[in-house]
């Protein structure tokens, strides 16, 4: 415990945290009551030259190993020193398609549970990424100004945020079913448009919507007549026609035994080096 | 060497010492703890398998050449006889093992004979003494007394060496088993030494008594024995025999038995016919009868078995010495009783029984020379479970003399007759009617199981123990013993005291057994008495007296039927049969007048619930022992209902919950009922099934109304809801049961996951709406369920649309073919919509053939999460493996208790092959032998891709659907190991005659294997009073314990610790272990995990908790354990108390 004490004391005394390359680390604390702290390992996102990227170069701050009682506006706080800041974004881990999340509707995908996130912080000046990487810390994420909630309290205000508002879910869903309505209406009515009509090739898409019934694409239907083709030639084959037919039949027969006989050996094997046979 | 999924099971011999073995994740097993006592934790580790191949099955690859090469003479020859003596292949090299296993090697056999020869030497040297009066004094003078009483003996006695010792028995037929090798030795004794009249008033067996003193006396001098002692032989205290053990590391390869024995033809068989009388009251009581002498069967039988020890070897080996296969078949259903316990004690069915009636097999010519082992097995189970030789006696004897004994006279004498070659001696004299129908009961069961043709029934057959405390729904011993002595004089026994030279224990067992058997009349299925063997003793100490041999422990059988019922219907009061049941029940008896307007004697027992039926037959076991035979029930302690009191709700001593779940199944069925009427919804409900475990009467607490006291909340006026508040303590637990609810079929669905599930949330409110205006019940709705409040019960109505979990799995191929794949949104609908309802279903099925599912079930998962194990093991999964107890109980019965069939489901979690067997639970019986074969194979093909916990149902025959997500093999090892520690703990405490102590000791978990322990503050744990050791105070929660209409809906599913643990895992899921009892815990475990410790260069994507540090010069990263730690608190913020690091395990 006295050794682990003197490392840490020598590691808060030591100028520069050790922190891989490329990063720099900013130690991290609940508030200030904590002894040990955690440490976000910062540095300006880049993507390789061709690759799109949705957040904009030089002004955008990569932040790994933020802990789950951080939230973004905790973030976007203890940042803002660095200058003022266009947006934060979480996400459980570095992704590589790395496009900001579409909004999403709370009813239907509720937040998950946080854990250690990674972070894309965008200034609005370039110049604020630097000032970030030679941020020294601690931070603290909950001070008294800013308390943050956790454990019981943050339970509780989450569970009344759960008790939802009826009329929202309502008005939500009508909302979105008018659009999809919209949508499907569309599409049907270009496919009657379409119905019948060849292409430049000359060729015409056959439908559902057809006169005829034909058979649904799909892969359960091709499935079925390749089953019900291979039971008609099962029918027609002729059995002990052939000379070879039975001898190969008892073989098989043998073979199967042997087969078995094998398996029971090697059963009977592991049982005996368990000491299965032990009755008592 | 890590271990690979899979991998489970002790390791072999040479891999324990393999340092990397134990790395990753692996919980080091403990004994049990025992938390209060502080008992030390003991140093037996074990680790995992070395390689994943290990202890695996592999399927079998042979090559095309071996498969189809030419078969030889010799195969084709072995294969015919399998195919007609045997079962299977398997079967047949599975007996052979067996055989091997318990078969004495020729190497000891050779050193016995060695010892045999010195014995025999050293016998015939031991010096002669003159004629003595037997009196007193000559058994002070020998120093030993292998008899109770050392009366005098009327008439003289000397000591010549026998003129005879021959090797009798099991070991001269090769028909013995390892282990305890007993060689029986009969020493024929001088004519000299005995007397005309000796068959009178016990003189031969004191003289015979004074011959072994003597013997005992000279060989206990030699240095060529280890032990010199005395024992009973076949339990009976009128013979002693003398045993004899080599020196040295000898000691335990053989026990040899000195029997003295008459000289052939000094007793007149017509004098020891069992209407003789050969013990006179005048001498036995001092006192003559008013008229005849009653016979003494017994006395006769043990004499009469003396005389005839010689020619029954001969018979034996006559007809076993030259069959192997006889022989085999002997020792088989020899190992079949041992682990029956059927072969024990005086009464036993032992094997020299059981080799006689071979022998009357092969005379009757039902078994022929050159059966195999195994078919003579079959044979003798057949008979055992067809004849009944209580009623039809069998006979080895082939004459039909006039003047030999009739069989109806041995009926009279005992409860069993199997005579022997002579017509004269019965060989089961001993044996009691219930052992016997005991012997019947089991060889029914071995007979059906056989029948089956099951994979495994020559596990379940021959290599499963069945003691009394597991095979036997309840147990009660009687003691102290002496008391029995009473008990013998009020049911005034004196004739029976008589002929069994005062052994109240045994003259009492047959009156007592018919005495309950007839009172638990309905109720029972069987009852069966153990008899524990009289320890041997050594030659300087006095015999043990009756009443030492411990306990008298009577094992019931019961019969879930007759459980349910209270009364006890006697005959009309006018009928002359009811003084007969009034004599019969005592006080108990009253008359009543029932529905039909008859007026009848009957007996009412009090029990109001289910916990307390089952225990009418204490109520009645004690009331007839008190009437009848004068035990009181200080006496009785009736082991049945120990267990209960783990599954019994807050503050309820009565009931174990079966009576609060049936209510909660009530009102559920109410509720659907409602649904099913519902007007005004689009379309309309199809069909409502329950998912929850309530609803298959397998939750361990059940859910009771609630009544929440509004001025402990804050209120949510306009959501109609509470919320609780930060001050108060957390409030109660209210879980909402889960019900599907599926709608008719229609066209107007659409096509798209996201649309179908905006129109499945529009059909939850309209339906909350509905229920609130129609039936004016309180409902609140979310995205996916609607919670309606209903009679105090919460439930949460899913509505589901059968075609969605098709709509998950449909992929569009560039091509434009729709195939249907399995995605994991899609399986965990089709689970929760599909599978869950039909198994819950089901599973209610069976409760209502097998009452005691319920109770089983629960202190099944009781136990799983009180162990902290609960989060690892589905709560579908523990159900299925309780059903499993029910629907496949072979060898055993299908419990009808709680406590047995607990003690099952410990043995067959700690014994069951996971690793190579799936758990086929044949729900219904829907799946045949052939499908389980099948199922069989194609689990050993897919074994590498299946979850380490395979259960099978007849809807689930491939995926093993409800252990999918967990237990890891590491978890599932854990709970293999403190299965089998509990066990033996919990089956002595049960099995203990003055009582179980603790019985929560193997519910309390093991705490020094984790690295940290999180104490939680009992304010915050909504569920506290469920705790193991429940607490004696907790705090208020905020209900009302009478019933108040409540307009606002409860606090739902608001559970503190989960919410933390969800937490932890989330956060810290990478680098530890966190374990919880979800019934009141205080406290968290947590285990670092291993490999997460190990220095890991940096990378972005697991840096979780990590930080950068400089090792050797190289930048590595570790867990920052420090601050992780101090997360532990700060995430749990009010509901964590403190956070105790244990282990240095971590220190980097």
């Amino acid at each position: 415990m006295v050794a682990r004490k003197r490392k840490r004391a020598a590691r808060e005394a030591g100028e520069s945290l050790p922190s891989p390359p490329g990063y720099s680390a900013i130690p991290i604390k609940f508030s200030e009551k904590q002894q040990a702290s955690h440490y976000l390992y910062v540095r300006e996102h880049r993507v390789r030259e061709g690759t799109k990227s949705a957040w904009p170069q030089q002004r955008t701050l990569f932040v790994l190993n933020v802990p789950p009682y951080c939230t973004e506006e905790c973030l976007s706080r203890l940042l803002s020193p660095c200058g003022s800041i266009q947006s934060v974004e979480l996400q459980e881990k570095p992704d590589l398609a790395e496009s900001p999340k579409e909004p999403t509707s709370k009813f239907f995908h509720p937040k998950p549970v946080p854990g250690f996130q990674v972070a894309h912080v965008v200034f609005r000046k370039p110049g604020a990424v630097s000032a970030a990487l030679a941020l020294r810390g601690p931070l603290l994420v909950s001070t008294e100004s800013h308390p943050v909630k956790t454990g019981v309290q943050k339970w509780i205000s989450e569970y009344a945020d759960s008790v939802l508002d009826p009329e929202a879910l309502r008005v939500e869903v009508d909302t979105f079913m008018e659009a999809y309505d919209k949508k499907i209406a569309e599409e049907e009515a270009k496919a009657k448009e379409e119905e019948g009509v060849p292409d430049e090739e000359g060729w015409v898409k056959v439908t559902r919507r057809g006169r005829r019934s034909v058979l649904p694409r799909t892969e359960a239907a091709s499935l079925r007549v390749l089953e019900r083709e291979k039971r008609k030639r099962a029918r027609k084959e002729l059995l002990n026609f052939y000379a070879w037919q039975p001898r190969e039949s008892k073989m098989e027969h043998l073979a199967q035994l042997r087969r078995k006989f094998e398996e029971d050996k090697q059963r009977i094997e592991l049982m005996r080096a368990q000491r299965k046979f032990r009755p008592y | 060497a890590g271990a690979g999924p899979g991998v489970m099971g002790p390791a072999p011999p040479g891999a324990a010492g393999d340092p990397e073995v134990s790395e990753p994740e692996v919980m080091e097993p403990t004994l049990e703890g025992t938390g209060e006592e502080g008992k030390k934790v003991s140093s037996k580790k074990r680790t995992l398998a070395g390689s994943p191949v290990e202890g695996l099955l592999q399927p079998v690859k042979l090559s095309r050449a071996e498969l189809y090469k030419e078969p030889t003479n010799e195969e084709l020859n072995r294969l015919r006889e399998t195919e007609s003596l045997f079962h299977s292949s398997l079967l047949r090299l599975q007996l052979e093992e067996l055989l091997k296993e318990v078969r004495l090697s020729e190497k000891k056999k050779k050193r016995i004979d060695a010892f045999l020869r010195e014995i025999n030497q050293r016998i015939l040297k031991v010096p002669s003494i003159p004629e003595i009066e037997a009196d007193r004094q000559t058994w002070l003078k020998l120093g030993s007394s292998p008899l109770q009483q050392c009366f005098t003996v009327k008439g003289r006695f000397r000591f010549l060496p026998p003129v005879q010792v021959m090797v009798v028995g099991s070991y001269l037929l090769g028909t013995c088993i390892r282990p305890d090798i007993n060689v029986d030795v009969a020493l024929t004794m001088p004519r000299e030494i005995l007397q005309d009249k000796d068959g009178l008033n016990q003189r031969y067996f004191r003289k015979r008594a004074l011959y072994l003193a003597h013997l005992a006396h000279h060989l206990a001098q030699d240095p060529l024995f280890g032990s010199v002692r005395f024992s009973y032989s076949g339990g009976c205290h009128l013979k002693p025999s003398l045993l004899l053990r080599p020196q040295g590391k000898d000691e335990h390869l053989v026990t040899v038995r000195l029997h003295p024995c008459p000289p052939p033809d000094f007793f007149r068989p017509c004098r020891l016919l069992p209407t003789k009388n050969n013990v006179r009251s005048a001498w036995y009581r001092g006192q003559s009868p008013p008229g005849d002498e009653p016979p003494t069967p017994h006395y006769n039988t043990w004499v009469l078995q003396d005389t005839a020890l010689e020619s029954h070897v001969q018979l034996l080996s006559a007809v076993l010495g030259l069959s192997p296969g006889l022989k085999d078949g002997v020792a088989l259903l020899k190992v079949w009783l041992r682990q029956r316990e059927l072969d024990k004690g005086l009464g036993g069915f032992s094997g020299f029984l059981i080799s006689m009636l071979v022998t009357f097999l092969v005379s009757t010519r039902k078994i022929h020379t050159t059966m195999s082992g195994y078919q003579v097995l079959r044979s003798v189970l057949q008979f055992l479970a067809t004849t009944d030789l209580t009623v039809n006696g069998i006979s080895l004897c082939l004459s039909s003399d006039p003047s030999l004994p009739a069989l109806a006279d041995f009926h009279q004498a005992f409860p069993v007759v199997f005579l022997d070659s002579s017509g004269y001696l019965n060989l089961c004299a001993d044996v009691t009617a219930s052992t016997y129908h005991q012997v019947q009961h089991e060889a029914r069961l071995s007979m059906a199981l056989l029948d089956s043709k099951a994979d495994d029934g020559f596990q379940l057959l021959l290599m499963t123990p069945k003691p009394m405390i597991r095979a036997f729904d309840h147990i009660l011993h009687l003691r102290p013993l002496s008391r029995l002595q009473a008990a013998c004089h009020r049911l005034k026994l004196w004739p029976e005291l008589q002929d069994h030279g005062g052994d109240y224990v045994t003259a009492a067992l047959g009156p007592l057994t018919t005495l309950l058997e007839q009172g638990l009349g309905s109720r029972l299925h069987l009852l069966a008495h153990s008899r524990p063997p009289v320890p041997e003793w050594d030659i300087s100490q006095d015999p043990p007296k009756h009443r030492d041999t411990g306990a008298l422990t009577l094992g019931l059988l019961l019969r879930p039927e007759g459980l349910t019922s209270v009364l006890e219907m006697g005959p009309e009061a006018d009928q002359p049969e009811a003084a007969d049941f009034r004599q019969f029940w005592g006080s108990r008896s009253e008359l009543r007048r029932f529905q039909d307007g008859t007026i009848r004697e009957a007996v009412v027992w009090e029990a109001a619930s289910m916990a307390q039926k089952r225990l009418i037959p204490q109520q009645v076991v004690t009331h007839l022992l008190a009437l009848h035979a004068d035990i009181p029930d200080t006496c009785v302690h009736y082991v049945g209902g120990f267990l209960d009191a783990l599954i019994q709700g807050l503050k309820e001593t009565s009931s174990t919950g079966e009576e609060a779940l049936a209510a909660a199944v009530r009102c559920y069925d109410d509720l659907s009922r409602l649904l099913w009427g519902l007007e005004g919804l689009p379309l309309t409900v199809s069909a409502v099934q329950g998912i929850h475990p309530v609803l298959r009467y397998t939750e361990v607490f059940p859910p009771t109304p609630v009544w929440p006291a509004y001025s402990f909340y804050q209120r949510l006026r306009e959501r109609a809801s509470l919320v609780p508040r930060p001050d108060k303590p957390c409030p109660a637990y209210v879980e909402p049961m889960t019900v599907v609810c599926h709608l008719e079929g229609s066209g107007q669905w659409p096509q798209d996951a996201e649309a179908v599930r905006r129109v499945r949330a529009a059909f939850q409110l309209r339906l909350a709406e509905i229920l609130m205006q129609q039936h004016g019940l309180q409902c609140r709705t979310t995205a996916t369920h609607t919670d309606v409040l209903k009679d105090g019960f919460v439930f949460r109505v899913r509505v589901a649309y059968q075609r969605e979990p098709q709509i998950l799995r449909e992929m569009r191929s560039p091509e434009g073919m729709i195939s249907l794949r399995d995605t994991p949104a899609s399986l965990r609908l089709e689970r929760d919509t599909k599978q869950l309802p039909l198994l819950t279903s089901a599973l209610h099925g069976l409760q209502q053939q097998h009452p005691a599912f319920s109770g089983v079930a629960r202190l099944a998962k009781r136990w799983v999460r009180a162990q902290l194990l609960g989060e690892g093991f589905s709560n579908e999964s523990l159900d299925l493996v309780a059903a499993a107890l029910f629907l496949q109980p072979e060898p055993f019965f299908p419990p009808s208790s709680p406590q047995v069939g607990f003690l099952r489901f410990l043995y067959l979690v700690s014994t069951f092959d996971w690793k190579n067997s799936p758990l086929i639970v044949n729900l219904n019986s829907e799946l045949t032998v052939e499908e389980q074969v099948e199922i069989h194979s194609s689990f050993l093909a897919a074994r590498a891709q299946l979850p380490v916990m395979v259960i099978i149902t007849p809807q689930d025959r491939k995926s093993s659907l409800w252990t999918q997500d967990g237990p890891s093999a590491q978890i599932l090892q854990q709970l293999m190991v403190l299965a089998a520690e509990a066990l033996p703990i919990l089956e002595k405490q049960l099995m203990d005659p003055w009582g179980p102590g603790d019985i929560r000791t193997v519910f309390r978990p093991p705490l020094d294997i984790y690295d940290v322990l999180i104490h939680l503050s009992p304010r915050h744990i909504p569920r506290h009073r469920q705790a193991v050791d429940s607490p004696a105070a907790s705090f208020c929660r905020g209900l009302f314990s009478e019933p108040r209409p409540s307009l606002l809906m409860p606090v739902l599913g608001y559970d503190p610790p989960q919410f933390y643990l969800a937490q932890l895992r989330e956060a810290f899921g990478d680098l530890a272990l966190f374990f919880y009892d979800q019934h009141g815990g205080q406290v968290i475990g947590v285990l670092w995990k291993p490999t997460s410790f190990q220095p890991q260069p940096f990378k972005a994507s697991s840096t979780k908790g990590r930080m950068v540090v400089s090792q050797g010069g190289e930048l590595v990263m570790v867990p920052n354990v420090e601050a992780i730690l101090e997360d532990f608190a700060i995430l749990g913020e009010g509901l964590v108390q403190n956070v105790e690091a244990r282990s240095e395990r971590w220190a980097v």
